[in-house]
């Protein structure tokens, strides 16, 4: 079998160019492996990554994974409104190019092949971690422009703390958020709920009717609840194990675009999360086994249409890793994973479902002092009666002269086609059970300047990147006239990524300075069409420049920040023809806690689109000029 | 100093990267409105990309051989609204049809300068002009088919005609008009018969499955082209299209044809300008048909799909619209009433209709 001997092949290589040997005596002697639950964190190497920590998170409590990404990341958001849905585009990917990785489960969409980000409220989370490039080795299916990790996490021993809050915002935008924390020495048990409402009615000039009036967003209005339970245990020394348990429930009615006028329509989702982590912690071994069982529904309904589509999938996972070391310089992964999904919808012939299972395998050397490192990482998914490709990668990364990091990644990505891609029957389209999956290779090489200076930390890095996707999905009508997928493209990115991060830290005050700036250029290279007009030019909805600059300052209890977003031009025909022009976007938060014994109280405001830029991030659907947020949240501790 | 260096160094790949991004700016793709007005040509109307876009109308003038493009919005400073179904030009004043915007724009027939939007329909697609001041829109509705009764002068609707579902073409008979209910969503079979001078339904007549288009022939008889209908999965045609013929005296069926293929639907049926030979779309080509024929033709004209048919009185040429990738700019190529290609222009996005003046 391939993957076995590539693996041999891999290991042999390896173990050559350390020139170490085995032996037995050794094993023994190493230290504990240090533990994470995250493979990314521990096997990634010379993918770009970015942390989203709590403490940014925190100022993005009432938003969304959408708003907080559109912000704060380097990553393109496709949204189609306030509350409207959005997808992630990475590096000129598309949105079902995006791997949405809970705690490491995937929970993309399996009949859409993407998630709507703006259903995930930020308050449940505690970490988002960002990794741009190919990941297919390390994720399996749809890691082809980036992953984007949800982490949760929490630390024993911090008592009983309670938090609420209550947000108000423009558009009768409503938020209530109480969370309850019980963390003992070992075992930690926590409650997060949610609750959330708007019209968002916001006034837009509507330039695409006759005499420009002055409109209202109709058909906007959104209710969405939720709850995330989490209980945490030590059971020894060696031994951790959690659950997870995530409900949340939303309604939302589908706002017109700018040219449509009126919409009926309406969307109905709700979605039970359930999972469970083991680890074992060994000396010499660490075992992790985890299980996840997803229930998602969606009911999309519009009168006008008569459009009654519903739809239900259900994923269980399965997976079980180990992590041991035979030298004191590297570490070895291996892991299976089987992942079972079945969607129960009336849009197909016959409920589909996919069994698929995965072995995968990472070898990591560092030198001694850690201060370089390589990974090779490979997996092979397996699905019954189909051809998947084989994925592998290669990354490393170290110091260099000690002011820089080099780092670069090559790996080998891959996607499957979606349910829908592969069994829609209705409404004059097909799907294609023929499909083959998408599939190619992704390069990155970074440098990193990195610099402290007394109470100064200074990064600046520089990424240069390369993707090739082969047979690229899109769906045309056939001869027959029937809109049915096919692998019809080819398409290469390529781009330049710019981050600078400059930190001042005193005692008591503290700023930070960030920058960003992408160069990327996403191109249709080739197309399995005669005369396509979409050949040699640059993909729709994807700008080739976008830049991002934020200043954040904090004395005390006091904080301001200011964010600003430019996104440039994106086409929106495939022979480029026509296009949307670049926007520019000014937020500013302002946060005051104070502190009174065991509690604390903080006042937030948050101020959107400050210079009143009217913009579309989508063709012709409107967004909201200047908006705001105020916010309460009282703490306890003890 | 390393860091002097790398900060110059960052600098300089900096600017580089945008000095060099300055020349990837887009630059409009626009063409000049007919100068001579838009009394001699022809009117594509561009159904514009279906998920947020906007329709556009292009058109060709005769006398210059020129295209224009996306006039409507050269002239209003709107855009037409999303899919731009069809436009018929009556009493010298355009109505285009557009049909998620749930909308018919009205236009100067000359000048293109708007007059005025009919509101309050539900996935309209076709107006048909009936009098002075009266004119029909069919729609496929919220509850069914039917077609709304618009005042022309004031552009508002005034009665509703229930029709079978998914009401599309329509032609008129002398006080009869005739509506092709296509099924919409779903599937229907009939033809809808109205008076028009009562606004009342006469008759639904049981054509075949999916009836489309309709067309009248220089004799009064009434052809209707029915598209057929597919099995649940989209491969099979369980019932194959049907071209059908309707004696307009006594609203019977003088025949109906069947086509054989259980792949491919007949689409897009015209008229030549003396009414006296049909064309239409089917297995990837273009067929003629007699109109003094009872049975099916069985050799084709041009040996290609087209997304749109439509003949110019002018000349009888055969127009074809050609809708690409479906997200970029379509194509219109001319043949002559044989077949002989003669020309091609490109037009806006996804090209589907023609109107002729």
């Amino acid at each position: 079998m391939n993957l076995f001997k590539i693996s041999i092949c891999t290991y042999c290589f390896l173990r050559a160019f350390i020139g170490y040997s085995q032996q037995r005596d050794t094993i023994k002697q190493l230290p504990a492996i240090e533990v994470s639950s995250s493979r990314s964190e521990v096997f990634t190497s010379g993918n770009k990554t970015e942390k989203l920590d709590s403490a940014l998170l925190n100022r993005y409590a009432a938003a969304n994974l959408a708003d907080l990404l559109a912000n704060e990341s380097q990553v393109f958001i496709k949204s189609y409104g306030l509350g409207s849905s959005a997808v992630t585009s990475f590096r000129g990917a598309g949105a079902s190019h995006t791997a949405v990785l809970w705690n490491g489960f995937n929970i993309q969409n399996q009949m859409l092949g993407m998630l709507d980000i703006s259903l995930v409220p930020v308050n449940f989370l505690n970490e988002v971690q960002l990794q741009y490039g190919g990941a297919g080795a390390l994720w399996g299916s749809g890691a082809v422009g980036g992953t984007i990790q949800l982490n949760n996490s929490s630390q024993f021993n911090r008592g009983i703390s309670v938090s609420s809050g209550v947000f108000y915002g423009s558009f009768l935008d409503r938020q209530q958020q109480v969370s309850l924390e019980i963390s003992k020495k070992r075992f930690v048990s926590s409650l997060k709920l949610f609750n959330h409402d708007a019209k968002n009615d916001f006034a837009f000039i509507n330039t695409a009717q006759y005499g420009s009036p002055e409109q209202k967003q109709s058909n906007a209005e959104l209710k969405q609840y939720g709850l995330l339970q989490e209980n945490y245990f030590r059971i020894n020394t060696h031994q951790t194990l959690n659950t997870r348990f995530w409900y949340q429930y939303g309604d939302r009615n589908i706002p017109p675009s700018m040219t449509q006028n009126i919409n009926t329509a309406n969307q109905k989702d709700g979605c039970y999360r359930a999972t469970t982590e083991w680890q074992r912690t060994g000396e010499r071994l660490t075992l992790l086994a985890r299980f996840a069982y997803f229930d998602e529904w969606l009911n999309y309904k519009d009168s006008t249409t008569r459009e009654d589509s519903r739809s239900r999938t259900k994923t269980s996972i399965a997976e079980i890793e180990s992590r041991f070391s035979i030298s004191n310089f590297d570490l070895i992964n291996i892991g299976i994973n089987n992942t079972y999904s079945e969607a129960l919808t009336a849009d197909f012939v016959k409920n589909p479902s996919e069994n698929r299972t995965a072995l995968f395998a990472s070898y990591k050397i560092h030198t001694p002092k850690r201060s370089w490192n390589a990974v090779l990482s490979a997996r092979q998914e397996f699905i019954k009666n189909k051809e998947i490709p084989f994925t592998a990668s290669a990354g490393f990364e170290g110091q260099l002269l000690k002011l820089f990091i080099l780092k670069g990644n090559a790996a080998k990505h891959y996607r499957l086609p979606t349910f829908n891609d592969l069994y829609w029957a209705g409404a004059g389209a097909k799907g294609n059970p023929d499909l083959k999956p998408e599939s190619g290779w992704s390069e990155e090489l970074s440098l990193i300047h990195k610099y402290n200076f007394k109470k100064l930390d200074w990064l600046l890095g520089a990424t240069g990147f390369n993707r090739n996707v082969d047979n690229w999905i899109i769906w045309l009508p056939d001869q027959y006239n029937i809109w049915s997928p096919a692998n019809v493209l080819q398409v290469w990115s390529r781009g330049l990524e710019y981050k600078l991060n400059v930190n001042y830290t005193a005692e008591k005050f503290k700023i930070q300075l960030s920058g960003m700036y992408n160069y990327v250029l996403s191109t249709n290279e080739k197309s399995a069409t005669a005369n396509d007009e979409s050949v040699g030019k640059i993909l729709i909805y994807v700008p080739i420049q976008n830049a991002q600059g934020s200043l954040y300052i904090s004395y005390k209890g006091t904080s301001i920040g200011y964010t600003q977003v430019y996104t440039g031009y994106r086409y929106t025909t495939s022979d480029n023809t026509q296009y949307l022009k670049p926007y520019t976007i000014g937020n500013i938060n302002i946060a005051q806690l104070i502190k009174l014994r065991d509690y604390k109280i903080k006042a937030s405001a948050q101020l959107n689109n400050i210079w009143q830029e009217s913009y579309q991030v989508m063709q012709y659907r409107a967004m909201p000029l200047f908006n705001y947020q105020f916010g309460l949240t009282f703490y306890f501790n003890k | 100093m390393k860091t002097k260096q790398v900060f110059y160094l960052s600098t300089f790949a900096l600017a580089l990267t945008f000095g060099s991004c300055k020349k990837n700016d887009p630059v409009p793709v626009v063409t000049p409105p007919a100068a001579a007005g838009y009394d001699n040509g022809v009117f594509i109307i561009n159904q514009g990309m279906f998920t947020g876009g906007t329709g556009t109308v292009s058109f060709y003038s005769r006398s210059s051989s020129s295209v224009s493009n996306d006039i409507f919005m050269a002239k209003n400073n709107y855009p037409l609204g999303n899919i731009a179904q069809s436009m018929e030009i009556y009493n010298n004043t355009g109505y285009i049809v557009v049909n998620n915007a749930g909308k018919v724009e009205t236009v100067d027939g000359s000048t293109f300068a708007s007059k005025g939007a009919i509101t309050g329909l539900t996935s309209p697609r076709y107006f048909l002009g009936i009098n002075n001041t009266t004119g029909y829109v069919s729609q496929w509705g919220s509850t069914g088919g039917s077609i709304k009764v618009i005042d022309l002068n004031s552009k508002t609707v005034t009665a509703t005609i229930p029709t079978g579902n998914g009401a599309e073409e329509m032609v008129k008979a002398g006080n009869f008009v005739y509506a092709a209910c296509c099924g919409g969503f779903g599937n229907d079979s009939v033809v809808t018969v109205i008076n028009s001078a009562t606004n009342t339904v006469l008759t639904n007549i049981n054509a075949g499955p999916n009836p489309q288009c309709i067309k009248v022939d220089a004799n009064g008889k009434i052809w209707v082209l029915c598209i057929g209908q597919w099995d649940q999965t989209f491969t099979t045609l369980v019932k194959p299209g049907r071209l059908v013929r309707i004696d307009a005296s006594t609203n019977t069926i003088d025949f109906s044809l069947p086509f054989s293929s259980t792949t491919s639907q007949p689409m897009s049926l015209v008229t030549n300008t003396a009414k006296t030979i049909l064309y239409y779309t089917y297995n990837g080509k273009v067929y003629s048909q007699a109109c003094a024929s009872t049975s099916l033709s069985a050799s084709a004209v041009i040996n290609r799909n087209f997304y749109g048919l439509g003949i110019d009185p002018a000349n009888d040429y055969l127009y074809g619209a050609d809708a690409g990738n479906y997200t970029s700019s379509g194509k219109v190529l001319r043949y002559t009433a044989s077949g002989a290609a003669v020309d091609s222009f490109a037009v806006g996005i996804i090209p589907g209709y023609f109107c002729f003046k």
